[in-house]
């Protein structure tokens, strides 16, 4: 406990604060300077603000699901480091995800303020920060050359043989991205059941059974998400439906936790 | 030509200060825990990091470079800086920026497109920092409700209640990838408790194995496709 009121002390909210200050800072001298320039080539100044007005009313819902995802991982983090990581480059399952795996290899043997070292906090606030580089990399290394290739003549690019395996490839890389998607969350929730059956010794059934408990409740938690989404064509679920689900499974956790 | 001009001086000042404060941002975000770290009086441990990365940061590698080349066309120069640095890509800044888009009528790779892009993601990325930070402000006064022991089992269990959720977004896409790359994970768990407590490394030959189920069934539909025509 004395450990997560330093996670909670001025100075990580001063440190994270400052960085969250600066990147609000870098937004507003972009928007700026794309505004001045859009005046400057001609764009309906009305259009520019309907922009800006639509941009902001549709950043207000996943925002509040983006705070949901602050306050899940405020027990275990404390709240300035969960802040920053969801206000600046994050999304809440990639934390969540990054941060098991790194309280795992610190030897705190998940994510847990219980058994929470500073020396763990610290490992898995470096791999939340180093994982997700990699579009800010790329951008830094090869964005200008990209883009300017981007708008070369469309007829060009047309012209270029092999388009079609291209884009065969390309349709296999969402399928890709999903798989591994199924694959990294398989290999959690086999864990889970892996526990119970063998987690006290192989085939002795008398593992831990909440995890699996849980993370039942958040899918069917989710699966209403997503039928109302379906039904009500409400796409703003969307916006909650991961930390809605978490969040009602967490509640579940308190209760089904005294069953244990 | 006047304004051509102009364009084309904006471009290239968007992509000098967008180089050097992404790399500014990048390097406050790397720093962050050592600096925290000596607040705490304890380094990150970077070979246990390095570990973790391998098992699941490499998904995140890959996803990373899928991303930037999926997203940056859409977003012009500006819009991409701003998304990379801000993130939540898929829940928000994409369909915030095609979304206004929309409202205008710009297509990609247009001057227009650019500033609209860039517009809307500076804008959307904003508002999330003032409700995330009018949200952490109203929480300070309920810490000690945070930290009371009887919640503690429900933020011991936020991974569970996340991998439930993505599980059920996840298998819909292909319960029979799932199906099978589950199976064979709980076997090998239940054979090998032993590996339970390093499933973040397990990620990788489920990951594999489930990516190459996946291109198989992509394989055979593509023949059936070519066979129908």
């Amino acid at each position: 406990m004395e450990l997560l009121s330093k996670l909670n002390s001025p100075v990580l909210y001063l440190i994270c604060g400052g960085i969250v200050l600066f990147v609000a800072v870098i937004c507003v001298v972009f928007a700026v300077r794309a505004y001045r320039m859009g005046k400057a080539m001609g764009i309906d100044v009305g259009k520019m603000k309907r922009v800006i007005t639509a941009s902001a009313t549709f950043a207000v819902l996943p925002s509040v699901g983006i705070l949901l995802g602050v306050i899940a991982l405020s027990g275990s983090l404390g709240t300035p480091w969960p802040w920053l990581r969801l206000s600046v480059i994050g999304a809440l399952h990639y934390e969540t995800q990054v941060a098991e795996a790194a309280a795992e290899a610190a030897g705190t043997g998940g994510l847990s303020i219980a058994n929470m070292t500073p020396g763990a906090f610290t490992t898995i606030a470096f791999l939340m920060s180093f994982c997700i580089i990699w579009g800010m990399v790329l951008m830094i290394f090869n964005g200008k050359t990209y883009t300017k290739k981007l708008q070369a003549p469309q007829e060009k690019k047309e012209k270029k043989e092999g388009k079609k395996k291209g884009l065969d490839l390309a349709g296999f890389g969402d399928t890709a991205m999903t798989a591994m998607f199924i694959g990294l969350v398989s290999a959690y929730i086999a864990s889970y059941i892996g526990t119970i059956i063998s987690g006290s010794g192989v085939f002795t059934f008398t593992g831990s059974w909440l995890p699996l408990a849980v993370a039942v409740v958040s899918a069917l938690a989710m699966a209403v998400f997503i039928k109302l989404k379906e039904k009500f064509g409400a796409e703003w679920l969307d916006s909650f439906s991961v930390a809605g689900s978490m969040l009602v499974a967490m509640t579940a956790a308190i209760f089904l936790g005294k069953l244990v | 030509m006047e304004e051509n001009r102009k364009y084309e001086s904006y471009l290239k000042r968007t992509h000098f200060f967008g180089r050097i404060l992404t790399t500014v941002v990048l390097l406050l975000l790397l720093a962050a825990p050592f600096v925290i770290g000596l607040y705490l009086k304890a380094m990150p441990d970077i070979p246990a990091a390095m570990k973790a990365f391998l098992g699941v940061g490499l998904v995140y590698l890959v996803s990373g470079i899928v991303e930037y080349l999926i997203y940056v066309p859409m977003l012009g120069a500006g819009g991409s800086y701003l998304a990379f640095i801000t993130g939540n890509l898929i829940n928000m800044k994409i369909p915030c920026a095609i979304n206004a888009r929309d409202i205008v009528g710009v297509k990609s790779g247009t001057p227009e497109n650019e500033i609209i892009s860039t517009l809307s993601i500076a804008t959307s990325s904003l508002v999330t920092i003032l409700v995330l930070a009018l949200g952490v402000v109203l929480m300070i006064p309920l810490q000690p409700v945070l930290q009371s022991p009887t919640l503690q089992p429900a933020f011991e269990n936020v991974v569970p209640a996340l991998f439930g959720a993505m599980a059920c977004k996840y298998y819909r896409a292909d319960k029979k990838v799932a199906l099978v790359v589950l199976a064979v994970m709980t076997l090998l768990f239940t054979l090998v408790p032993s590996l339970i407590g390093s499933t973040s490394m397990m990620v990788i030959p489920s990951g594999a194995l489930a990516i190459a189920l996946s291109y198989m069934s992509f394989r055979k539909k593509k023949a059936q496709e070519g066979g129908q025509k």
